[in-house]
């Protein structure tokens, strides 16, 4: 199945104030994307108007958010589930600096509906590390009832190997990267690719055929849902190299 | 000291050389832009290996005007654009953080 797990949205401060969650998922039906996350920086604070416009267009949808660790690394949280992710949310809520957003300098971080109608903002800069480190973060998701893939592991910024200068071991269902075969050495995690997208038209640049069966496929589409432990097995059948 | 005396004397690659040619009141190093942000208090100048654009919107969070960037690290041409947008200065050096904040350390006359 098309797969697509890093996507932003208007609430991240660096996403585009024109990729509402409504033009995300739009474009994302237009590209034959069959299962899609919404991953703002540290909040889920749009999986509610994300969840309503997925079952709209007939996408399945995963929720979470691309955190940002103590070390400046930015790791993918998904879940199968709204409420585990907003529970979630509420838990890295409380590990975020309290070092107020300027929306002049750093971006406008806005909730806004499956309408695009704006129903509040962050006030609070979601830009900001968390104060949880990369070894801590696995663990808690797991706990939490998510599954963790460290972001763009190839790019020189806020990734495991321009933070810490190589990928580190950890519980990740997988690694994204930014181009396959990577540069960098990736231990024999499973590899995918993701759009990373903060305007609309990087909707659907880097997708990844996420190799789920034929059964276990239809059985998604059945249901508009489909289960973590089935998107883990399948992360683990991605290539390693 | 002024910001262009500093870089005259530091003698390296001006990257992005449209600035206001303020005086320079102390330096930060750090590659943590979240370190930056909560503890570079008016700094003045950012010694740092973090080349892109977020560097550049921190450091104007903070009154960073001009940002040393070390071990000749690569920039990107969005952080070059977002620093001549801020009026940010940019240099790059090829030494490393610890030799390039003991020269501003002893330029700013830091004691």
């Amino acid at each position: 199945m098309l797969a697509d797990l890093h996507n932003h949205s208007c609430l991240s401060p660096c996403g585009s104030l024109d990729l509402s969650p409504r033009v995300l998922v739009e474009q994302a039906a237009k590209k034959g994307i069959e299962i899609l996350a919404l991953t703002d920086h540290n909040t889920v604070a749009n999986g509610s108007a994300f969840k309503k416009l997925c079952a709209r267009y007939h996408i399945i949808p995963l929720f979470g958010m691309e955190a940002t660790t103590r070390e400046e690394v930015h790791v993918l949280c998904l879940f199968d589930t709204l409420e585990q992710a907003l529970g979630w949310g509420e838990q890295v809520y409380a590990l975020l600096p309290p070092i107020p957003n300027d929306p002049e300098r750093l971006g406008d971080q806005v909730i806004v509906n499956e309408d695009d109608e704006i129903e509040g903002e962050v006030d609070v800069y979601l830009g900001s590390a968390l104060d949880l480190g990369l070894d801590e973060i696995g663990p808690l998701v797991e706990s939490a009832g998510g599954l963790v893939i460290p972001a763009h592991v190839d790019r020189p910024a806020f990734s495991m190997t321009s933070q810490l200068g190589f990928v580190s071991p950890g519980p990740w269902s997988a690694l994204e990267c930014v181009r396959l075969p990577p540069a960098v050495d990736t231990l024999g995690y499973p590899l995918i690719t993701g759009s990373d997208a903060h305007y609309p038209e990087h909707v659907g640049r880097r997708s990844f055929d996420l190799p789920v069966s034929a059964e276990q496929c239809s059985e998604a589409k059945a249901h508009g849902r489909i289960s973590l432990s089935v998107i883990r097995t399948a992360l683990s059948n991605c290539p390693r190299s | 000291m002024k910001i262009s005396e500093v870089i005259r004397s530091l003698n390296t690659e001006v990257v992005q050389g449209q600035f206001e040619d303020t005086e320079l009141e102390g330096a930060y190093t750090s590659d943590l832009l979240s370190d930056v942000m909560a503890n570079a208090k008016s700094a003045g100048a950012l010694i740092t290996i973090q080349a892109h654009k977020n560097t550049v919107a921190v450091a104007t969070l903070v009154n960073i005007s001009l940002i040393i960037i070390c071990n000749s690290r690569p920039i990107p041409e969005d952080m070059i654009e977002a620093a001549r947008e801020e009026g940010v200065a940019i240099i790059r050096t090829s030494e490393n953080q610890f030799m390039t904040s003991g020269r501003l350390f002893n330029l700013l006359g830091c004691r």
